[in-house]
Order: C-alpha cells, then sequence, then structure tokens
C-alpha cells in the first residue's frame, strides 16, 4: 500500500479527520493507516449529540441493517472492496484471511439478522408496542433501558462487531470506540450503516487514547467493555455496564472413547486461529490424559506456518517482537507443567519481521492447576486429569464448556452453575456460535426491560 | 559590590544577551550578593559560572538542580545582594505531580517587571479596558492563582476567585477514586457557574481540562459566549484537536489565549499572535529573563526547527536563578523572533506515556 488509509474518527458531523493521529502498521512494521484520535471535549459533545437525536422507527431500522450488511460483506466502502478490507485486516491482525473472509460475511449474515434476533431475548410475556391489544387487560412491554449505548470493542475477531447490532436494531443509538489493533471492521461497519440510512448522530466511531475512553462509557447509559480480568474487576460493580471479560472455555472429556473426539478439541483449540473467547484453553480428562494430549499435539503440530494471507494458513501471525513477548508470557508461566507441544518455543519466524504463533500443549497434574486459567490469543491448550471427585469446581468460570459425557446428573450441575455461560453437550465444538443460542446471555437481557402497561 | 544596572533596566528595555547573562553570574555567584544556595552549590559544580557561562549557551552547562529545591529553605534562595528586607511578595510550590513539592521564592521587582510585561500582551491582544476577571485556577501554594490575582489588579476589575487544591485532585486519581475526583471538579464548576450567573465578568482565567468540563454544560457555555470577552488558559496542555473545537464550535464568540509557564520560571508567557486559520499556538519566551530550548530527550541536543523535543527551561533574574531545567513537556522548537535568546514553542504537550501497559493474557 503507497498511501496511508487515513481512518477519521466517525462523528455526529461526519467523518472527522483529527490532529492527533496513530498510525496502524502491519505485521512487518510497515505503517497502512492513521487512526484519528478525538480529545475528551470531542466526545462528550458525539455522546451528547447522540442523546438528543431521535430513533429511526423499527422497520426502518431492521432495513437499514441488512442493506448495511449486504453493503459490508460484498460492496465498496470508502472507495475500499471486501476483498482489500479482508486483506488489510489480515495484514494488520494477523488472522488468518479465511478466518476474515468467514468473519466478514458473518457480520453480513447478521446485520440482516439483527432485528430477528434480538426476538429471542424477549420474554414471552412481553409485547413490543403500548399499542398492542393485549395491554387493555394490562400487559408487559418490552423497553429499551436507555437510549445510548457504548462500546469498548476488542480487536481479536472482526466478528465482536455482530454484536452490538441488535443494539442499533432495538434502537439504541450507538457509540464504538474500537480497538487500536483493528480499527477497520467498525469504521466499515459504521461507514456502511450510515451508507444505509442510519443518520451520523445514531451511530459514531469514537477513537480515542486510554485516558479518554472512560469518558464515552460515562456519557452512555449502557455500556459493554471487552477485556481481560481487570475490566471485570473495574467494571463488574457497575449495572451499566456489561463486561465481556476473559473466555477460559473448557472441555471436560469421561469415559473411554476419546479417539473419536479428538476433531473436535482440535478444531475447538485452533478455530479462528485460536483468538477467540469461545476457543478451548483447557481439556480436563477423566482418567490419564497424556495420551490424549499427545494425540490432539500430534495434530496441531501438523498444522503449517503460513503468511495470513495465505489461504491455508491456520496460525495466528504477529510481529516478530510481539511473537516473543507471547512466547516469554507463556514460558514465564508454564511453572511445572509437562510441556507436550511448544516447550521449547512458539514462535516460528516467517522472514518478513513476521512470525507465526505455533500451537502449544501442556499437561498439568491437578484440574484446579492455575495454569487452565491462562488464555493466550493462539492454540494453547493444558490439559488436566479430573475426576468425579474433583467435582464442578475446576470446570466454573467459563464462556463455553463442551461436556462430553453421559453423567446427566453432571450435566444438571453444569447447567445449573452459574458462572458456567454456555453448555454444550456431546461432540459439540466450543466455538459455535449460532445466533438463536446466548452467547453471554443474550444482549437483549442486558439492553431492555419488561414495562408494565394497562390500559381502561 | 553594587547591582549592575543591566539586571535592574527599565521595564521597557531588553537587555543585551551576553552582558545581561554575564552580570547575572556575577551576581549570582559573588559571596557578597548571590544566594546561600547557589554560593553552596557552586562549590561543587565543576566550573566557575563567573568566568566559564557567558552565552545564553553556556546555561546548558549547570546541572539540572530543580529537584534541589524540595528540600532548599526559602531564606537560602534568596540573593544576599537584597540585603536583609527583601520584598518577598510569596512563596510557591510546584504541583507535586513528581515527587514532594519543589518551592521558589517570588520578590517584588520580578513580580512588577513580569506583570508589565503581561500587561502589554493583554493590551497587544485587545483584552477588555474594564470588567471583572474569574479566575478557576490552582490558588494558595500554586503560583498560577497570584499571577492572574496581580494581572486582574493591573487591569482595575474585581477578581473573582473559586479555590482550588489540584493535588487532591490527583491523589484522588492516583488512590483510585475518580468520582471524588469527579465531585470535586463539579463543585469547582458549580462555583464558576454561580459567579457567572450573577456578575458582569468579562475575562475568565482558567485550565484546560476545567474548560472541557464547563463545555459540558449548555447554559454555562450560553453564559460564556455572551458574557466572557476572553478566556485566558493555562496551566496544563491543550492538545491542537481540542483548542480547534473550542474555538470553532464551542465558545466561536470568545478569544482564547494560552498561557505556557511553570512555578520553575516564576511565571507564565502569552501565545504568540497568529491569524486564526494558521491553527497553531506559539509561545514566544520572555528573554533574556524566561528562555527555552527544545532539545532531543535521548541525547539532550537541540532539535531541528519543526521538529518534537523536550522542552528545558531557563529563569534568569535579579531575584532568581534556574537555568538548564528539563520540564516533563515535548514541543515543537520554533524560531525565536528576533533578538529573542533560544526557541519558541509550539503545540506544547505531555511526554508520551504508553496508552496501556500491553495486555498479554487474554484473546481481547
Amino acid at each position: 500500500m503507497d498511501e496511508l488509509i487515513r481512518l477519521g474518527a466517525l462523528g455526529t458531523g461526519g467523518p472527522y479527520h483529527s490532529r492527533s493521529r496513530l498510525t496502524i502498521t502491519e505485521l512487518t512494521g510497515t505503517p497502512v493507516a492513521e487512526l484519528s484520535l478525538v480529545p475528551r471535549l470531542f466526545v462528550q459533545r458525539t455522546m451528547a449529540a447522540l442523546h438528543e437525536a431521535r430513533t429511526l422507527p423499527a422497520h426502518d431500522r431492521a432495513a437499514a441493517l441488512a442493506r448495511a450488511g449486504r453493503l459490508f460483506a460484498t460492496g465498496v466502502v470508502d472507495g475500499i472492496t471486501a476483498e482489500e478490507y479482508q486483506h488489510i485486516v489480515t495484514r494488520v491482525s494477523g488472522m488468518p484471511i479465511t478466518v476474515v473472509r468467514a468473519a466478514t460475511e458473518g457480520i453480513g449474515r447478521r446485520a440482516a439478522e439483527a432485528y430477528r434476533t434480538t426476538r429471542y431475548a424477549r420474554p414471552q410475556g412481553a409485547v413490543d408496542d403500548w399499542r398492542d391489544p393485549l395491554t387493555r387487560n394490562g400487559h408487559a412491554v418490552w423497553t429499551r433501558r436507555g437510549d445510548v449505548f457504548a462500546v469498548h470493542a476488542a480487536g481479536n475477531h472482526p466478528g465482536v462487531h455482530t454484536l452490538w447490532l441488535e443494539a442499533l436494531a432495538l434502537g439504541y443509538r450507538v457509540a464504538v470506540r474500537p480497538s487500536r489493533r483493528e480499527p477497520f471492521t467498525p469504521h466499515r461497519l459504521i461507514t456502511a450503516l450510515r451508507e444505509s440510512g442510519f443518520g451520523d448522530d445514531h451511530v459514531v466511531l469514537l477513537p480515542t487514547d486510554y485516558a479518554v475512553a472512560d469518558d464515552v462509557i460515562r456519557d452512555a447509559d449502557l455500556a459493554m467493555v471487552y477485556g481481560g480480568e481487570e475490566v471485570v474487576n473495574k467494571y463488574g460493580n457497575d449495572v451499566r455496564v456489561l463486561p465481556q471479560g476473559p473466555g477460559r472455555s473448557k472441555i471436560l472429556l469421561t469415559g473411554h472413547d476419546w479417539e473419536s473426539h479428538l476433531g473436535t478439541i482440535v478444531e475447538s483449540v485452533s478455530a479462528f486461529g485460536g483468538t477467540a473467547c469461545v476457543n478451548a484453553t483447557a481439556v480436563f480428562v477423566e482418567g490419564d490424559p497424556a495420551p490424549v494430549a499427545e494425540a490432539v499435539a500430534e495434530r496441531l503440530a501438523a498444522i503449517p506456518s503460513l503468511p495470513p494471507e495465505d489461504d491455508r494458513a491456520v496460525l495466528p501471525v504477529q510481529p516478530v517482537a510481539d511473537a516473543h513477548a507471547i512466547e516469554k508470557y507463556l514460558l514465564d508461566h508454564v511453572n511445572g507443567a509437562t510441556p507436550v507441544l511448544g516447550g521449547d518455543g512458539v514462535v516460528d519466524e516467517l522472514g518478513d519481521g513476521s512470525a507465526a504463533l505455533r500451537p502449544a500443549v501442556f499437561r498439568v497434574d491437578r484440574p484446579d492447576a492455575p495454569q487452565t486459567g491462562i488464555e493466550l490469543a493462539f492454540p494453547c491448550v493444558w490439559f488436566a486429569p479430573w475426576s468425579r471427585a474433583d467435582g464442578i469446581e475446576p470446570l466454573r468460570n467459563t464462556l463455553v464448556l463442551t461436556a462430553i459425557t453421559d453423567d446427566e446428573g453432571l450435566v444438571d450441575r453444569l447447567v445449573e452453575d452459574p458462572s458456567i455461560r454456555n453448555v454444550y453437550l456431546g461432540d459439540t465444538p466450543t466455538y459455535l456460535m449460532p445466533p438463536w443460542v446466548p452467547h453471554d446471555g443474550y444482549l437483549g437481557e442486558f439492553l431492555m426491560r419488561t414495562k408494565g402497561v394497562i390500559r381502561t | 559590590m553594587s547591582t549592575d544596572p543591566i539586571l535592574d533596566c527599565p521595564f521597557d528595555q531588553v537587555p543585551e544577551g551576553p552582558k545581561f547573562i554575564e552580570a547575572a553570574m556575577r551576581w549570582h555567584f559573588s559571596p557578597e550578593t548571590g544566594s546561600p544556595y547557589w554560593l553552596e552549590r557552586a562549590k561543587t559544580l565543576g566550573f566557575d559560572p563567573r568566568e566559564d557561562v557567558r552565552t545564553f549557551e553556556d546555561l546548558r552547562r549547570f546541572p539540572n538542580v530543580a529537584n534541589e529545591l524540595r528540600d532548599v529553605r526559602v531564606e537560602d534562595l534568596i540573593p544576599r545582594g537584597y540585603g536583609p528586607d527583601a520584598d518577598v511578595v510569596g512563596v510557591y510550590e510546584s504541583g507535586g505531580t513528581t515527587g514532594r513539592p519543589k518551592r521558589v521564592v517570588l520578590l517584588r521587582d520580578w513580580m512588577e517587571r513580569l506583570t508589565h510585561r503581561t500587561e502589554q500582551d493583554l493590551q497587544a491582544k485587545g483584552y477588555p479596558e474594564s470588567g471583572h476577571w474569574l479566575a478557576l485556577v490552582p490558588t494558595g501554594p500554586h503560583i498560577f492563582g497570584e499571577l492572574v490575582r496581580w494581572q486582574a489588579a493591573r487591569r482595575g476589575g474585581v477578581h473573582f476567585t473559586v479555590d482550588m487544591d489540584p493535588r487532591w485532585v490527583k491523589r484522588c486519581i492516583a488512590e483510585g477514586r475518580a468520582e471524588e475526583a469527579e465531585r470535586y471538579a463539579e463543585h469547582l464548576v458549580d462555583q464558576c457557574a454561580r459567579i457567572l450567573e450573577t456578575q458582569d465578568v468579562r475575562v475568565l482565567v482558567t485550565t484546560p481540562p476545567l474548560l472541557t468540563r464547563l463545555a459540558r454544560r449548555n447554559a454555562l457555555v450560553d453564559l460564556i459566549n455572551a458574557k466572557i470577552d476572553a478566556i485566558g488558559w493555562g496551566g496544563a496542555h491543550m492538545d491542537p484537536d481540542t483548542h480547534y473545537l473550542l474555538r470553532t464550535e464551542v465558545f466561536p464568540d470568545v478569544r482564547l489565549h494560552g498561557t505556557y509557564g511553570s512555578t520553575m520560571i516564576l511565571g507564565g508567557l502569552g501565545e504568540r499572535i497568529v491569524p486564526p486559520e494558521q491553527d497553531i499556538v506559539i509561545f514566544d519566551t520572555f528573554s533574556p529573563f524566561i528562555t527555552f530550548s527544545v532539545v532531543d530527550p535521548e541525547s539532550g541536543e537541540p532539535v531541528r526547527y519543526g521538529d518534537r523535543g523536550q522542552v528545558v527551561m531557563h529563569h534568569v533574574s535579579k531575584s532568581f536563578l534556574l537555568p538548564n531545567n528539563l520540564e516533563r513537556d515535548l514541543a515543537t522548537r520554533v524560531a525565536a523572533p528576533p533578538g529573542q535568546l533560544g526557541d519558541s514553542v509550539a503545540d506544547v504537550g505531555p511526554l508520551p506515556t504508553f496508552e496501556n501497559e500491553q495486555v498479554i493474557e487474554g484473546v481481547y
């Protein structure tokens, strides 16, 4: 790319190119884009304008979302084709191109379905409109908890930008603070939404530095924040904020037949380059985990190191220095675990300043080993022994738990446990996310509430 | 030893650089006239300022002694040449951002010289000749509040103030009590609002963060646009995007004038008058008394004109000497007007800090 892409903020007065800019580099360190960073004053004025804006009727929102999805996934947005967009995201994030292509399609599809998918969260007893005849005898009406929704987005996977589309569908005005790692997806998506019928004061992109980030949340009615443990600690007690914390997805394997589930385990660890919150990071095996870990390691070891734009690429790629930092973090935290794969390192330099992060497999000797909670953005998995006597404690605090077991009593307890957000049973990979299945609850549960209406 | 008249030159005269510096070195490092602090400190300098410091460039030979001002007795900072009854306006302290506060003594002859200079600047900028001032700036041990008080008095208006303790805000934030800092800041704005609502204030002086906060309240924005002729901002950085938005969108009916200064130079300097379309804030110095250099943070060498570097400040007057003080500011080096020693600075901003520690664990 000869000329830097100028990614402006998308404010209520249209694109805004600020004087303060952040250079976005691709994997080799070459600058590819300049992201405008807006100051606090811009944020507060923009948020105030969102509060004053008028929401479109539901029908228009649904139609505009569908148009925007098509445009995002297949059209030319801001002079950039879908293929060019996908190439840039791949070269900046290091995510395999096939993953980015699938995510592009997924965003297009989820935008088209956004209004429909909000329906799953609506209580059966509630209607959408006070005019509904049911309210004559008293009924629940499903209403927004606020008007302005803010998102501190993540840059690990373009798919994180599908969720907040439901907020738009429900009539919220939305402000997205992009990740500095990958601002291209929300910029393209919001530009497409604006070209498809949403006003400039309905959905905005506010790239800010860290010091101003909290202002976006403070000035919104409700917010969703992606991050690690620190985000959960910071916002866990704020009822206005929905933290999207660590995934720590897990697989539980009971019984003797593990060989027929190898594919599901390998896929759960390595899909999306291992960068998603739904990737399995720990596998608990009833009996001896060693043979399972070795078989998984053997399959993972066969994955080639390739540049991310290669159609056959599976592994994530990072600039060499970043890759080494991740490797160092891993090796510093092995802490007595037995290496099965990647114990000598995971960095495989590609020769252009970037490096693939190769899979790592370790064994720990007890189910409550702290390493099972380590979640890194590449295929990295910890195998632990588990027995029924250990109970569900080691399986808790999990976004997706795939339980391969015949023990219905155990499944009862897993489904009842509030810290396990999704339970997938049988030979089901952890990464499945159909829109009708809640991800971490339905977003609509957070955005909406029922209000009593009685007409006499 | 008598005072070299160049150190007491009339307010309207600009003393010639090298002659002034030589005279200042004689004053501050002669046993009869120098301060106890500098006379003692001279023993470990490794050079004799009276012999070896003759030009502006030679000021860079001094070590940065600013940190020592955290512990020095204020009596030891007053040059002996003032005699036993030096006219002390007050003692002022640095903000305390980087540890315990540093302390300086403000003497009347310097304050009068600086006030004269500032008055000329206000006249050039067309500040209202009459009318009240409202200062929403750090008070107490902070020199900013005192400087504004003198300027307002010189102009003849009533000077409305609000008590402000920025150290409490910093402490709240450092201790993770952002909500308390928020409440305190709103308490300041509330007090400011009551004055603006009821009084005929024409000049508002405040800091960029508070100006941004004032802009959150539409009623206050309307009041300021209706009542205020000029806003003087200082005491903190204003990024160029905020400056542009304030000037063009928030306060289009008010003139905005920046001041750049520091407790350690005993003053602040108004921005250069440039056409608005240039969209830049430049600060010239009060040469030869207050001067700047813009240097490479690594090598300490001057950067090229137009490049960014770290700001080094020098204060050289009869009342005080603090050369070669490296500030925690970055600025673009700009050519100084003819006759001014050192550099002018533009787009002053904070030293870059890591936006966020690199987080490795987790997928986000």
